[in-house]
């Protein structure tokens, strides 16, 4: 078989035993914490009990898979270091994955709606709402994602604006943090750190340098070390040894491709 | 999530992941669906949680100013009208002034001013020249207001060398992105759906 003929469903069928082999078998390998992850860990650990951080969920459910486990560490540290979770969403698939997500894990701890985290919901304008929010969150919000009037609910009437928050964290796999930093950090001078989508980490390692951004953590990779930071096994953590193997799997099928390709091109 | 769930999502995925064999109908159906529900959602949500609360209920209250920027944006419709089709650009004006006069100084600020004064500012060392030279050559590759020629031609070469960096590194996380949503779906499909998982 040449390479003009290679069945390309062969590769996919490889891939996909890469992947599903270690999920089955698990191999346990440990992914090291990088000084990234660490600086995201250092910056949470370091507020004070009681800080009122917002998590917004900006992104579609096609990168959940990815960034689930990045949200999913990152509120179950704020949760362990007793923070107060303010969650909004400028997507509007990542509107529901994030309540989701908060409700099920609040569930866990009992962590009480409306006195230790709400969630503020959708909006689609994101500029305007991000700076709305920093004149005045219960006027770009009137009510909650359930409906009630957002001065019903006690945290609320704690935080008025970003100047009442220790910290931002958009949850991503776009571009969005980009505005975070322009209009809620430039502007109004709240702390920004952001959870990304592995693709989208070169974009954003720069803010780093001129701390227009508090921390970054990045992809399936970032919460694993994350998990690991924390001390427990979860999504990202399993995914690495998948991630791992099928690193290997596309390597070597470089590998074979290009002796392949040179090895038939020495025939006449 | 409830069984009926779990068996919709894991249907939707393997009809999304049957595009790998060959396009079918099948595929294509669950294509459709996908979009039509994000679709769907969008609309929802923005009704209910903007319409409603942000144009509706102003409205009913009497509310003036919620009045008045409902007329506004209702506005942009004339544009259908070919009479009254001017109207349109009024509130179109706003948008594009406001948007400009917002964003402008805010992008100047984030993207270049402050990032040219954290390279100013850095240490000075192997990595600062390594960024400095990174900046300056990249910006040559770019520059096309004279002809790329000996020393200029060399630099903005470097500049290339740079940009191939940028991009080697943005397609290695590239594919680890792809290959974190394969492993979920996966892990989705196994676990989740048929129990094999430990």
């Amino acid at each position: 078989m040449s390479l003009a003929t290679f069945d390309r469903r062969i590769i996919f069928g490889v891939i996909f035993l890469a992947v599903a082999a270690p999920l089955i078998v698990p191999i346990g390998l440990v992914s090291e914490v990088s000084p990234g992850t660490q600086q995201f860990y250092d910056l949470i650990e370091q507020l004070p009990e009681g800080s009122v951080i917002m998590l917004s969920f900006d992104c579609e459910a096609s990168s959940w898979p990815e960034i689930g486990p990045v949200a999913d560490a990152l509120v179950r540290h704020a949760m362990r270091r007793r923070l107060k979770i303010i969650g909004t969403s400028f997507l509007s698939e990542g509107t529901a994955l994030g309540y989701d997500l908060l409700t099920r894990l609040t569930r866990q701890t009992g962590m009480p709606y409306g006195a230790d985290w709400i969630y503020l919901g959708f909006r689609p304008q994101y500029i305007a709402a991000m700076l709305g929010m920093g004149e005045s969150i219960q006027t770009e919000f009137p009510e909650d994602y359930t409906g009630r009037p957002l001065d019903s609910l006690p945290l609320s009437r704690q935080v008025r604006t970003y100047a009442d928050m220790a910290l931002v964290v958009s949850i991503a796999d776009d571009t969005m943090p980009q505005y975070w930093i322009e209009y809620a950090g430039g502007r109004y001078g709240v702390k920004i750190a952001t959870g990304l989508s592995a693709v989208m980490v070169t974009t954003f390692t720069p803010y780093l340098d001129s701390r227009q951004l508090a921390a970054v953590i990045g992809g399936l990779k970032g919460a694993a070390e994350y998990e690991r930071r924390l001390g427990i096994r979860g999504s990202g953590s399993r995914g690495m040894d998948a991630q791992s193997t099928a690193h290997l799997a596309i390597i070597l099928l470089v590998i074979v491709g290009n002796v392949a390709y040179f090895a038939g091109r020495k025939k006449p | 999530m409830t069984a009926i769930g779990i068996w919709m999502a894991a249907i939707g995925t393997l009809a999304i992941y049957s595009f790998l064999y060959r396009d079918n109908p099948i595929y294509r159906a669950a294509e459709q669906i996908l979009v039509g529900l994000s679709v769907g959602y969008l609309l929802v949500i923005t009704i209910k949680t903007t319409l409603v609360p942000k144009v509706a209920t102003p409205i009913l209250a009497g509310d003036i100013w919620g009045i008045a920027a409902a007329i506004w944006v209702l506005l942009m419709w004339t544009r259908i009208l070919p009479r009254f089709g001017w109207l349109a650009r009024l509130p179109l004006a706003v948008i594009v002034g406001a948007g400009a006069g917002l964003s402008i100084p805010a992008m100047l600020k984030a993207r270049v001013l402050s990032q040219m004064g954290a390279m100013l500012r850095g240490q000075p060392g192997f990595d600062a020249w390594v960024g400095a030279l990174g900046v300056i050559s990249t910006l040559a590759y770019f520059y096309f207001t004279r002809p790329q020629k000996g020393a200029f031609k060399a630099l903005a070469r470097l500049g290339t060398w740079y940009l191939m960096i940028f991009f080697g590194a943005t397609f290695g996380y590239t594919i680890m992105s792809r290959l974190s949503l394969l492993i979920g779906r996966t892990d989705f499909l196994l676990g989740t759906w048929l129990g094999l998982l430990p």
